[in-house]
């Protein structure tokens, strides 16, 4: 709404007695900020558009999950579910059975991905972000190149190594390969991350007998928390992502399936169980938008402030 | 006795040579100032002293052991850096035990060190803040407190007080020399400020492209500079300098024509300046209004009013810039042909090599 106009009214009703300003009371926003209504009109309808496009797939899915079965093959379509209800959430734990094993795997097997990633990555970033070395340019390339490879290009040679490795059908045939993937990307972004750590920290630390360890432990690592937090979440939801494939295709064992998989239990002989299967996704994907609710407080900004003079 | 001694120290990043053979001795509790314009080299030559740096070659000696392959804490030094380097998810009392946690104080020494710290830099009452909640004053405080707990025999300061405003930096160089009385340790200070230098060092050392131009007390740099660039490096505003050629030298005098200004003769018993083009330098303070043993006529384009003082700026015949400073608020209208004298023993003359002839 349009604050101009607000604001008039405001000064109105405050000011009854005092002669009426002769110029509209100005909106205290800075001008940058300012809009006419048919503007603001514009912007908001852009991002409805927007916003609709996004999560249209969304939301006719959580429709779907609504639904009796026999309502989503009627003619003509009905896209609103007339006599919807949350039956298809209860009764997808009974068509199948180890529907909370499989989401249970999808949770357990991201969050081992991003620890070990978490792990592996803060003191590479923190090395390829201080260091000079000897091919440190050339391998910061590489890991850019490995992220032109999906897995899926990959997958043979994949194969025969877990084989080889003695891997197949374990939760390290789906760890594996899915942290490695994941690993150079996240350098690259923690890297970047901690490159804008003034290296004077680092110095002064080290002038005041700090060895690197220690100024990793005691001084980077609590400033690159932020780039940590992103780095966790990233990792984690290309883990849930990824598995699909890596599950797929080296892992045969229905105990340790995540829930992409699981969902195929939904696909009968004869028919898909849509609307049980719109309920499971929702209720798989549950864990990670609670990660995400509960991480994404930390990654307050400004954190470095007041390090070095602006 | 010398506490830190600089013997032929060179660095070298790749091929560009940064210090180019200093020679230093520093005295136990001297309060020395490097200076020199940005690029001189003079904190690389800093950072080679704490540690931060490796040496190329030549010798770093601290109380007479070498010290080129020890890292700092070992030197026995502490820092102080431009950007104050302060730990931001610290309070201030963590950033001042900083270096005592390194090396795992008890916690009733920690507190003592760091209350006594916090007591000469009035940071009492902000112990428990973060650094963000401080001023840059403050910060700077919180800086250099971090040194003083360490102890150290030697400060090192790399331009602490280049990020304040103009007032706190003079507030805060009278702490820093009043912080020196106090502890009577040796300080080594950077900074590209010439007033800095002025005003603080017991001992100046001006760097000029990797190279000691000059080492003194700041007086004798200001009456005695050895050479063109020390004279046009220290006072403010800058050393005239007047381009001439040397007629006649013989021994009492050597007389220098200057062109369309005439011709000085300068009181100097050196011979082998003549025939040279040599320049003449007169401080723009040392300028009366008026006759004088030579006197000048310019014409100020630019006449600056600053109650105490004022400055005029013109342009000689010969395209030179040509400063003067007069106490007070005399009638020097800008425009205005104005005719300014001074006296012969406040000139300086550098040979065609730009050192100073005596």
């Amino acid at each position: 709404m349009s604050d101009v106009a607000r604001t008039t009214e405001v000064a109105a009703v405050d000011s009854p007695a005092i002669v009426r300003p002769k110029f509209k009371l100005r909106s205290t926003k800075p001008m940058i900020d300012r809009y006419r209504w048919y503007e603001a009109l514009g912007l908001y309808a852009g991002l409805a558009v927007f916003l609709f496009f996004v999560l249209a797939p969304f939301i006719e899915g959580f429709l779907v999950s609504l639904k009796p079965l026999a309502l989503l093959f009627s003619t003509p379509y009905s896209f609103w579910p007339s006599n919807g209800s949350f039956d298809a959430y209860i009764r997808m734990w009974d068509s199948v059975p180890l529907l909370g094993l499989y989401i249970f795997n999808s949770f357990f097997i991201s969050s081992i991905v991003t620890i070990v990633v978490v792990i592996v990555v803060v003191p590479a970033a923190y090395a390829f972000a201080r260091f000079q070395f000897n091919g440190a340019g050339l391998m910061l390339g590489g890991f850019l190149a490995v992220n032109m490879f999906s897995g899926a290009v990959l997958l043979i040679p994949l194969f025969r190594l877990m084989r080889s490795l003695g891997l197949l059908n374990t939760y390290w045939a789906m760890i594996v390969p899915g942290a490695a993937f994941l690993i150079p990307s996240s350098i690259w972004l923690l890297r970047t991350y901690m490159i804008r750590i003034p290296k004077e920290l680092d110095e002064a630390a080290w002038v005041d007998g700090a060895s690197r360890l220690y100024t990793l432990r005691r001084v980077i690592l609590p400033l690159a928390m932020p780039g940590i937090v992103v780095v966790a979440i990233m990792t984690f939801i290309g883990a849930y992502a990824q598995q699909f494939i890596f599950a797929l295709t080296f892992n045969s064992k229905s105990e340790f399936m995540p829930l992409p998989i699981g969902l195929f239990a939904f696909f009968g002989k004869q028919e898909v169980i849509w609307n049980e299967l719109m309920a499971a996704s929702f209720v798989g994907v549950l864990p990670v938008m609670v990660v995400i609710v509960f991480l994404q407080r930390y990654l307050v900004a400004g954190l470095t402030a007041g390090a070095i003079k602006q | 006795m010398s506490q830190l001694s600089l013997k032929h120290l060179e660095k070298s990043f790749n091929e560009a040579r940064i210090i180019k053979g200093i020679d230093l001795e520093v005295t136990e509790g001297e309060f020395v100032v490097f200076v020199g314009p940005s690029g001189c080299g003079k904190s690389t030559l800093l950072r080679m002293i704490a540690g931060l740096e490796d040496v190329s070659s030549g010798e770093i000696e601290i109380g007479g052991r070498v010290v080129n392959d020890l890292p700092p804490v070992q030197r026995g030094i502490a820092m102080v850096f431009q950007s104050y380097a302060l730990y931001p998810h610290m309070s201030v009392y963590e950033n001042i035990a900083f270096p005592l946690r390194v090396e795992r104080l008890p916690q009733a020494q920690v507190d003592e060190r760091v209350g006594a710290a916090a007591k000469v830099l009035q940071l009492e009452s902000r112990l428990q803040h973060r650094p963000g909640q401080l001023s840059g004053g403050q910060r700077q405080r919180v800086a250099i407190g971090r040194a003083i707990v360490r102890q150290p025999k030697i400060f090192l300061f790399d331009e602490p007080l280049s990020n304040l405003d103009a007032a706190l930096r003079s507030e805060m160089r009278i702490e820093l020399m009043e912080l020196h009385k106090r502890l009577g340790s040796t300080m080594i200070y950077v900074t590209h400020d010439q007033v800095e230098a002025m005003t603080m060092a017991d001992k100046i050392v001006v760097l000029d492209a990797g190279t000691i131009s000059q080492v003194g007390s700041p007086l004798d740099l200001y009456h005695r500079p050895d050479n063109l660039f020390v004279a046009g490096f220290i006072g403010s505003p800058k050393m005239n300098f007047i381009g001439g050629k040397v007629t006649a030298a013989d021994g009492t005098t050597v007389t220098v024509d200057l062109g369309a200004l005439g011709t000085i003769a300068l009181p100097r018993q050196s011979r082998s300046v003549a025939g040279q083009s040599v320049t003449v330098g007169i401080r723009p303070e040392h300028l009366r209004l008026g006759e004088g043993d030579f006197a000048l006529t310019v014409t100020p384009n630019i006449v600056e009013h600053l109650g105490i003082h004022t400055v005029t700026y013109a342009t000689l015949p010969g395209g030179e810039n040509f400063i003067g400073l007069f106490e007070g608020d005399p009638d020097v209208p800008e425009g205005t042909p104005l005719k300014i004298g001074f006296a012969t023993e406040q000139v300086h003359l550098f040979d065609q090599a730009g050192l100073a002839v005596y």
